[in-house]
């Protein structure tokens, strides 16, 4: 059983909910296990980078440092959880100047950081540690080629680590494929929904949204899969908001890439998370029912 | 002998070094300002931004929005022909910006940056409540009912936190981060 | 016996002056034993410095002469003249190298003095081991080989033909004409490609002096300056030149199409037997032997049936002809690729059916081309009315090529222009970052196209995208962009995207640079000896290059290189003879033991083994000085001229002459 040291980050302990619980239910099937780090602190989201960095990088640390403590590589369900830890990371492990400055603060609460952690995002965990394989083998109820939208997001890709393909990436495509569903070809597939704008340009964020949402209608998918909390709220929980403004009449539903490989298993929606949306995700409930009808 | 650095210096020394982030190697072809998402509610282009930090033009660089607009997408920053992170500068003008307590009135970006840091030194974790008065009462009447909406929806669907969540070693955190910056009165 | 040295301090201006206390260690010198007179001198370079040194021989008797100064790839040649002037063998000469090994890289000016009188205080010790030496005189053999026959390399092939030498023109396409082939009209002129260079090709075909090698590929180089042997795989045609009169009826024929990668840059097709074009040099046909089904299955055979001549010329056992040619230069002229548009998938190419690359537009565009001119969408019928071009794809970008590719700019005016003359009324967008209009007639170009109306966007596009936002995108292609000019974010609906890539380098530089023995920079391109001074010439003696394969450049500058090189080389042979630099190495018959370890040490394969004597011998002419059979030998039987033991172990010594403590140096 391969073991994590997972970070959970703020919002999945009420916003995003079902993620949390689709990843522990999914990952357990797939005979991985994500051990809750002990004592995790806030990444510090974008806003801390606003007040200063070098406090921002402490904070990151300290939750590297006591992943390192107990053995394991972190993995963080959130893009922006992600980011910021893989990106403190690197710059403490490049510039022994800046991680001994970091691990002068580190001391008061008895951690050191070293950089033997790996970061990992929680679909990289599906894709590449357990593989399309794996997955596929325990796909149950396949998803009779339900019309999915691999929403990445931004800062799962950007910026760039290595030379993966930034512009071109696929493995949302792979996951969805193994599944049973039909990945979208969906041009805004790396746009950034405005997470991070929410509230404090309230309008600009919607306006992104509101872009995405529409190419989503045009592209004819039925449901948009995420895979941050930040991505999941801002294309869901604000479509109310967006049709009053700009008076369309969205209603696509918007779930994790976790919700719908808990489903591929054959693990109860309630197990999932499902049914806390705020734009209803029956419509998909009721398309993978036929499979299970078929099957 | 010492000698003042410039404006385009003193932004790249807020920068952990993308390399360097050669602010100077711009040769302002456009592509970060035609990339950007949130480029129509910019008033000033990151480009256009970049070619005034390397004039020196402060105060109106500080007076735009556009760094406070920024989506952190950074999807600028993998485009650029010149290497340049455009999206950490616009970090590092956020933290100029507060530093100097200089930036455009009426944004929200500043007061919440602040006070999202100060809750997370009270409590080491973020509570989405807290957060809710500082922008509520910067819009008007419609938006507020339009969030109150939102987020009572939200907590009948149980996805609201109640309580704020505080870590266990607060007192260890808090000296922890009194060893990066003085707490002072964020305390 | 003493020698006479004459030591010679340059200044340098304040080049060295500044740094180095060049009139002490002027005086120092001459207190140094076998010192016959030391000066000191602003410019030890300039007419009265040399004359100095000439006189100072006469008048003093100088046997050996040492002048510390700048780098020997400045001066050395000029101060070995001098000596020569006045009598004395240039080899007795020796440069102690105070500028970029002293005063250029410190400020301190004690340890500059220091390391001065130590370098000239080596040279002396060294010098008076030299001996004096002889060129090595090398023939020239009068023929050339020229790789390549784009326009560069036929420019040089006429060049060399017309001055009555011969050539060999070799070519690994089935006719020669290279890219400009493939082009419709060239700015900014606006002349027809094919009719200004068909006449070059036609007389090539026709020159007595030139050997045209077309279908054929260079597999090896074996010698030196004056004297290469060169392996040549002329591929098999299956066309047997002697009998076909080049009638075309076999391509006529041929019931077999597949799409041409090549020529037409996969918009169109042509047959499994094929000329590239119409006007192909040589006439002969080629058959494709991959999609061939006489290859394949045996079956056909439509080519040999209807060809009229006798006897048939279509051979299918005709086999590769392994020729191998001795040539006394080489010059290469292999020409560019065009970078891959796929590696920017923002701009959609390969996913976006109608983003067209600049070839794929020429090909349009070309009254010869697949769709006789008419430039139309990928479903090869309608007709577009908005068109963006956008420059600057893969170049002056640090993620694909940092250099700016010289022609795009000029290039995308042009098909802009063409653009306005064949769909009278379109609208034409140009993205670019600057406008680059260096050249004659350029600048006035770009009035023109400002006249005919295109619409210039400073700006460089972001992305090309097909997912409609805005009224009025629906069914086109969106260029989003920045329009810096006016610093607001733009989206341009239009119905055809023109990318303007950049040159690159052909994507076997490299290995091609392997098999000639000379170099290549970090993006590809061939390295010249002298980036300002000397573009044509390589640091390999006898090898020459030519056109874009240096460096992306238009046609002007291409045929200029051609003709450069082509000068260079009639030079060489209209001498006969040339000097080479004796430093060499020499074996002692005598001493060798036949042990053949420098035979396999030496890197120019320069050493030979007498299998009757069982001794080694250098190939003086092969030989490049390199040092290294001398260092291999274990008996010591190898001398390096110019660089033997008792040279180097002095100016060692000479180098430490303040060194208090005594070394353990083996002798």
């Amino acid at each position: 059983m391969k073991q994590y040291a997972y970070f959970p980050g703020c919002s999945l302990e009420k916003i995003a909910l079902s993620y949390h619980l689709s990843a522990i239910e999914t990952t357990r099937k797939l005979d991985v296990e994500l051990k809750e780090l002990d004592d995790w602190n806030c990444c510090g989201a974008t806003a801390y980078f606003h007040v200063d960095e070098l406090l921002a990088y402490t904070l990151c640390a300290r939750n590297l440092a006591m992943a390192e403590r107990v053995g394991l590589d972190l993995v963080a369900p959130c893009s922006g959880c992600y980011k910021n830890m893989y990106f403190t990371s690197a710059h403490l492990q490049r510039d022994p100047d800046l991680a001994e400055h970091v691990n002068f603060a580190l001391e008061e609460d008895n951690l050191h950081f070293s950089g033997k952690t790996a970061v990992r995002h929680l679909i990289e965990v599906f894709v590449n540690e357990v593989g399309l394989d794996e997955i596929k083998s325990k796909v149950s109820h396949p998803l009779r080629d339900l019309r999915v939208i691999p929403y990445y997001g931004c800062q799962i890709l950007r910026p760039r680590k290595d030379h993966e393909n930034v512009e071109e990436p696929q493995f949302f495509e792979g996951l969805l494929s193994a599944i049973g569903a039909d990945p979208v070809d969906y041009p805004h597939k790396l746009r950034c929904c405005g997470g991070s704008l929410i509230i404090t340009n309230r309008l600009a964020a919607l306006s992104m949204v509101r872009n995405l949402l529409q190419s989503a209608v045009d592209c004819e998918a039925a449901v948009i899969a995420t895979a941050c909390p930040m991505c999941q709220v801002n294309l869901e929980c604000y479509q109310q908001q967006i049709n009053q403004e700009f008076g369309t009449k969205f209603f696509m539903p918007v779930v994790y890439f976790t919700q719908l490989v808990g489903l591929s298993f054959g693990i109860p929606p309630k197990r999932l998370g499902i049914g806390s949306e705020l734009v209803s995700a029956t419509p998909v409930l009721s398309w993978i029912q036929k499979s299970k009808q078929e099957n | 002998m010492a000698t003042k650095p410039d404006f385009s210096q003193e932004v790249s020394n807020l920068l952990y070094a993308s390399e360097g982030n050669p602010l100077k190697r711009c040769i302002q072809c456009g592509t970060c300002s035609g990339t950007c998402p949130v480029a129509g509610f910019m008033d000033l282009t990151p480009r256009r931004l970049i070619a005034m930090i390397n004039a020196g033009l402060k105060d109106e660089v500080l007076a735009s929005n556009t760094f406070w607009c920024c989506a952190s997408c950074y999807h600028c920053t993998v485009r650029c022909p010149s290497n340049i992170d455009i999206a950490e500068a616009m970090y590092a003008l956020k933290r100029y910006s507060m530093w100097k307590n200089q930036y455009q009135e009426g944004l929200i970006g500043p007061i919440f940056s602040e006070t999202f840091v100060k809750m997370i030194v009270k409590s080491g974790r973020s509570y989405e409540p807290v957060l809710a008065p500082t922008y509520i009462f910067s819009y008007g009447i419609r938006e507020f009912f339009q969030e109150a909406y939102t987020a009572t929806n939200l907590m009948l669907k149980g996805r609201l936190p109640v309580l704020p969540p505080r870590i266990k070693r607060l007192e260890n955190f808090r000296r922890m981060i009194g060893r990066i910056i003085p707490l002072g009165d964020l305390t | 016996m003493t020698e006479k040295v004459g030591v010679y301090v340059c200044h340098c201006g304040t080049n060295i002056a500044k740094t180095v206390d060049v009139v002490e260690v002027a005086r120092w010198a001459e207190d140094q034993p076998n010192v016959e007179v030391a000066r000191d001198n602003k410019f030890m370079c300039s007419s009265l410095g040399q004359a100095q040194i000439e006189e100072d021989i006469r008048e003093r008797g100088l046997t050996r002469v040492v002048v510390a100064s700048c780098s020997p790839h400045m001066h050395e040649k000029t101060f070995r003249a001098a000596c020569e002037q006045a009598g004395l063998n240039p080899f007795l000469f020796e440069m102690a190298n105070i500028r970029e090994h002293d005063s250029w890289i410190t400020e301190d000016r004690a340890a500059a003095t220091l390391k001065a009188k130590a370098l000239i205080k080596g040279a002396i010790e060294r010098v008076v081991h030299h001996q004096p030496l002889e060129p090595v005189p090398v023939d020239i053999n009068p023929s050339t080989m020229i790789v390549g026959g784009g326009i560069a390399g036929i420019s040089a092939a006429l060049e060399l033909a017309n001055a009555g030498y011969h050539v060999y023109l070799v070519e690994r396409e089935p006719s020669i004409g290279g890219h400009m082939a493939q082009l419709d009209k060239t700015f900014p002129t606006l002349d027809c490609s094919a009719c200004i260079l068909t006449p070059r090709m036609v007389e090539v075909g026709q020159h007595p002096n030139i050997t045209l090698l077309t279908w054929s590929e260079v597999e090896a180089v074996d010698g030196y300056l004056g004297n290469f042997t060169v392996s040549v795989r002329k591929k098999a045609r299956f066309v047997d030149e002697r009998y076909c009169t080049g009638c075309g009826i076999c391509i006529e024929k041929c019931p077999h199409k597949v799409v041409d990668e090549i020529f037409e840059a996969g918009l169109g097709n042509r047959k499994v037997i094929y000329r590239p074009f119409p006007q192909a040099v040589p006439k002969y046909p080629v058959i494709d032997k991959e999609h061939c089904v006489y290859f394949l299955r045996g079956k056909c055979k439509a080519c040999q049936i209807f060809c009229p001549t006798t006897p048939n010329s279509i051979d299918f056992d005709q086999q590769d002809e392994m020729l191998k040619l001795q040539v006394g230069n080489i010059i290469l002229a292999t020409g560019y690729d065009l970078f891959d548009s796929r590696r920017i998938p923002q701009y959609g190419y390969g996913r976006l059916a109608n983003v067209f690359t600049s070839l794929e537009f020429e090909r349009l565009v070309n009254a010869a081309g697949p769709t006789s001119g008419r430039i139309v969408l990928r479903d090869m019928q309608t007709q577009p009315n908005s068109i963006g071009i956008v420059h600057c794809v893969g170049s002056r970008d640090e993620n694909y090529h940092v250099y700016c590719s010289k022609v795009c700019c000029m290039y995308s005016l042009k098909f802009a222009h063409l653009v306005h003359e064949r769909i009278p009324g379109a609208e034409v967008y140009n993205f670019y970052i600057d406008m680059r209009t260096p050249g004659k007639g350029y600048e006035e170009f770009y009035h023109r196209l400002l006249d005919e109306e295109t619409h210039f966007i400073r700006g460089k596009a972001a992305e090309v995208t097909d997912s409609a936002r805005l009224p009025g995108e629906e069914g086109k292609l969106i260029i989003q962009v920045e329009d810096t000019l006016i610093g607001k974010q733009r989206r341009i609906p239009v119905d055809m995207v023109i990318l303007s890539p950049a040159m690159e380098a052909r994507y076997d530089s490299r290995e091609v640079t392997k098999l000639f023995r000379m170099g290549c920079d970090f993006d590809g391109f061939f390295i010249e000896r002298h980036p300002k001074l000397d573009p044509v010439a390589t640091m390999t003696e006898g090898i020459y290059i030519a056109g874009a394969c240096q460096g992306p450049k238009d046609i002007p500058d291409s045929v200029a290189q051609g003709a450069a090189a082509s000068a260079r080389v009639a030079g060489l042979i209209s001498r006969g003879t040339v000097f080479m630099e004796p430093v060499r190495a020499h074996i002692d018959a005598e001493a060798c033991s036949g042990c053949r370890i420098c035979n396999s040490m030496c890197p120019y394969n320069a050493i030979i083994f007498h299998e009757d004597e069982k001794v080694s011998e250098v190939i003086t002419a092969l030989c490049q000085g390199c040092g290294t059979c001398v260092a291999a030998c274990p008996s010591a039987s190898i001398t390096g001229a110019h660089f033997t033991n008792d040279q180097i172990l002095s100016q060692i010594e000479g180098i430490l002459w303040d060194v208090r403590e005594p070394l353990a140096v083996p002798v």
